[in-house]
């Protein structure tokens, strides 16, 4: 109970409030330790964690100074100093001397940036060691050890223990690039301004401005696609879901027989990865020459005269990838919803059959409300998932056909593709970021608006 | 106290020898590390000559580490651009990323032996290798364009000389002219043969004129051609797997000769394109000339190094040598005028095509989708908008 208090008076008190007090009431180790730090911890016989503060001090210091610092310093400009060269006399060639590198200095910066946030904390946190220790002493308390301190990481620490690796992966791997990136839509990081030779520099929100402006080509394409996309996501998620779902109410009908039979083969196309079947999809589909396995078959049935351009049509490649996307995503509807269906009491429907209630009113009324309840996340992630479904469209048409219509993009890109040409094809990255950062806020406002007007989130409790 | 202190002094020192020194050790003890990027087909040839090259440097004191990896001409600008720091300190590319290299400041000016350099390899692939007086590369190859490849069975000399010829003869045979119309590289062929050009600003950015009247009447030709019923489109496989069979003629380039030669057998022949119907008169299909060049790159450590091999591996015998493994069209002129060079069916047609070939360097790469979306639109036979409308618009995305 009186550890409980004092953590929590600590956590009530603050980092910034016990940093204030010792400035003021801190003996003269207490108050070294905000120019050295561990200086308390070593001053009151702690040694091991005084030397992991002062070795911890030194190292950043060597890292501001010799490299975060020369990059930090040019990160309001991004570089100002472009690559040059000299002719050398004796050897025949120029020798180049590298200029500034916007994307390092970029990069780099945010590296610092974040070093010295983790920093700071580590600094104070050295300040409130010094001033336990100080007051420890002073009421005569024992204080911890080295050994007590690494022993603590075992027992009542072992979270930190635990989570300080995958937390410092999560940060170079995850955390990092996405600030780089982010910062990158805020930048003129385009094909015109590439390094090494060139410099780019901060432009303020001007990316958005001509994506949203409404009149240049790539606004009118961003609109068009982002249209596209939204028609995609919702019959992709919604066909897949109903199909799936009526698939499974077919299978779990009373009356049907063999029924692990059905549902092993309607599942089957899951055994295939996803890429094998999208790949064969596209070349069975296929219109060019005389056509594809499938072109050819009904040409040969003399159903055709010629190719139908089913992924070469804008129109018809639309409702081509859409209809894939269903034979690809049925399976994994038919095996969620298969569980759940056989989940809903029985006793629901024989009250129905009683009322006289049909089976148009028994889905309606309880199998579809049931089904919604639960599935509701899953229609989200589903969603969301299909918002960037990169794969179906990327190995199926690779966003063609291309149009005139739309800048460097085709008829079947989403916008997650087309920020894949953007940034493999066109080196337009600032054009990428910014698009990726609007498909962010947008499937992100979407879930959470969704989810939280919905069943599952409001009534959790009345779940049976 | 002083235990303490000797065992905190102890520490400092197991602590300062973690710390990096902060500069690296420069490697002066005699080697250089050089990198080499081919694409995948060239590694075993690639790993030949650079053994000969160590061989031929052995007595400079200079213990040269050379390494090869796999990055093909196409995808080399990309991959460069990604990080050119960790590129390769030589890469092979195709002379349409040129520009965009240049502009990104990622290729050495090349400035040892360039005037001889500049005289030994042809004229064309100089100028693709040059940003106005200064050379940035190296040439390796002067095959990468195309040219008509025919059944001389079904075709007769005279057929291939026209396309509306050509059309006839295979419409008569019920045999189907192959062309990729949806790809900017190949459909250009029209637009550059009515006159229409391509260029670069001073800044670096497109101009494009093939909306002009030249360029309208090129366009019509481009769908008359689509709507013939003996025209027929795809990629590769659909011309070297239906070539012999369905297909009576086609336009490709020497990366499909080996192929085509197998399905034609006797009746393997190649020619220069045909001409066209372009607002009533004939005019000759241009062509886009490409050549594959080796550049240094820009952040290397060793440039003098990596010119001496640059210069080595595109120097005459071993553009020979590429011939000789590879069937690669050399651009150094000594090789080209080799017997077995000159003998050789599809390098003779495009020599004979080169004559109206126009250099693929001034075209950036945003050209070629707004340039296949025209042709898109014409095999799609979408005529909802008109060639003019559709050009117009393909210009203003091309100048963007």
């Amino acid at each position: 109970m009186t550890l409980v208090k004092q953590r929590h008076s600590r956590q009530k008190g603050g980092l910034l409030r016990t940093m204030l007090t010792a400035l003021r009431e801190g003996d003269l180790a207490t108050r070294l330790s905000f120019l050295l730090m561990g200086c308390g911890c070593l001053f009151h016989g702690q040694i091991g964690r005084g030397v992991l503060y002062l070795a911890a001090q030194i190292l950043f210091l060597l890292y501001l100074i010799f490299f975060g610092a020369p990059h930090l310093m040019k990160f309001t400009t991004l570089g100002t100093e472009t690559q040059h060269r000299v002719f050398d006399e004796e050897e025949g060639i120029y020798l180049i001397t590298a200029g500034d590198n916007s994307m390092e200095i970029l990069l780099f910066s945010v590296v610092t940036l974040v070093l010295i946030v983790v920093f700071l904390r580590l600094y104070a946190s050295n300040i409130r060691a010094a001033w336990e220790a100080q007051s420890a002493r002073c009421k005569g308390n024992p204080l911890p050890t080295f050994r007590d301190d690494l022993i603590s990481l075992t027992d009542r620490r072992y979270h930190a223990l635990l989570l300080t690796p995958p937390v410092i992966l999560v940060f170079i791997f995850t955390v990092l690039p996405l600030v780089f990136m982010v910062l990158i839509a805020f930048t003129n990081f385009d094909k015109a301004h590439q390094p090494p030779g060139n410099l780019f520099t901060w432009v303020g929100l001007e990316n958005f401005r001509n994506l949203f402006s409404g009149s240049g080509q790539t606004s009118t394409t961003f609109f068009r696609l982002f249209g596209w996309t939204v028609v995609w996501a919702i019959f992709a998620t919604f066909l897949n879901y109903l199909l799936g779902m009526a698939v499974a109410l077919m299978i779990n009908k009373r009356g049907i027989r063999a029924k692990g039979l059905w549902r092993t083969l309607f599942v089957i196309p899951i055994a295939v990865p996803q890429f094998v079947t999208l790949l064969l999809m596209s070349q069975l589909l296929s219109s060019e020459g005389t056509g594809g396995a499938f072109n050819v078959l009904l040409q040969q049935l003399g159903l055709i005269q010629s190719p139908i351009p089913f992924l070469s049509d804008g129109t018809l490649a639309k409702i081509t990838v859409i209809v894939v996307n269903i034979w690809i995503g049925i399976p994994y509807t038919i095996l969620i919803t298969s569980g759940i269906l056989m989940n809903i009491p029985e006793d629901m429907y024989e009250s129905a059959r009683i009322d006289g209630a049909g089976p148009f009113r028994t889905f309606f009324s309880i199998t579809l409300p049931y089904m919604l309840f639960v599935t509701t996340p899953y229609l989200i992630t589903q969603f969301v998932g299909n918002f960037n479904n990169f794969n179906v469209i990327y190995l199926l048409t690779g966003g063609g056909p291309l149009s005139l219509d739309y800048f460097q993009a085709g008829k079947t890109d989403l916008l997650v593709t087309w920020l894949y040409k953007q940034t493999v094809d066109q080196q337009n990255y600032n054009l990428a970021s910014t698009i990726g950062i609007i498909v962010f806020l947008v499937s992100a406002g979407l879930s959470l608006l969704v989810y939280n007007s919905s069943a599952s989130a409001r009534k959790e409790e009345q779940f049976q | 106290m002083m235990k303490k202190i000797t065992r905190l002094a102890a520490l400092l020192a197991a602590l300062a020898l973690l710390i990096p020194t902060g500069c690296r050790r420069k490697s002066d003890d005699g080697t250089v590390t050089l990198k080499v990027w081919g694409s995948g087909e060239d590694q075993a040839m690639l790993g030949e000559m650079i053994e000969e090259f160590k061989k031929a440097n052995a007595e400079e004191g200079k213990t040269y580490n050379i390494t090869l990896g796999v990055v093909g001409e196409d995808e080399a600008k990309t991959r460069v651009l990604e990080d050119p720091a960790a590129a390769g300190d030589l890469f092979a590319f195709s002379d349409d990323q040129m520009m965009d290299l240049y502009n990104a400041g990622a290729l050495y000016e090349i400035t040892r032996n360039k005037d001889t350099i500049m005289i030994e390899n042809n004229e064309g692939s100089v100028k693709a290798a040059s940003v106005g007086d200064a050379l940035y590369a190296y040439p390796i190859t002067a095959d990468n364009g195309y040219f008509l490849y025919y059944d001389s069975r079904v075709l007769s000399a005279e057929d291939v000389q026209t396309l509306d010829g050509l059309l006839a003869a295979a419409n008569r045979a019920g045999k189907r002219v192959y062309m990729d119309v949806s790809n900017g590289w190949y459909n250009s062929a029209f637009f550059l043969g009515a006159g229409c050009k391509l260029g670069l600003t001073d800044k670096g950015k497109q101009t494009c004129d093939f909306n002009n009247q030249n360029g309208v009447n090129a366009g019509k030709a481009i769908k008359a051609f689509c709507a013939d019923p003996a025209f027929v489109t795809g990629n590769d496989a659909v011309l070297t797997g239906g070539i012999g069979t369905t297909i009576c003629a086609g336009v490709s380039g020497t990366w499909n000769a080996e192929a085509i030669k197998e399905k034609l057998g006797s009746g393997y022949a190649a020619v220069k394109l045909p001409t066209f119907t372009c607002g009533g008169v004939q005019m000759q299909m241009a062509s886009f000339a490409g050549y594959k060049l080796m550049g240094v790159n820009s952040a290397t450590k060793h440039p003098v190094e990596a010119m001496k091999l640059a210069e080595f591996l595109t120097n005459e015998e071993n553009q020979i040598k590429r011939f000789e493994t590879r069937a690669i069209g050399p651009s150094n002129l000594k090789a080209a005028a080799s017997e077995a060079v000159k003998s050789n069916v599809a390098l003779a047609a495009l020599a004979q095509q080169n004559a109206y070939g126009v250099t693929q360097r001034e075209v950036l790469s945003s050209t070629w989708d707004p340039l296949e979306a025209f042709g898109t639109a014409m095999e799609a036979k979408s005529y909802s908008r008109t060639v003019e409308e559709l050009l117009n618009t393909m210009v203003q995305q091309i100048t963007a």
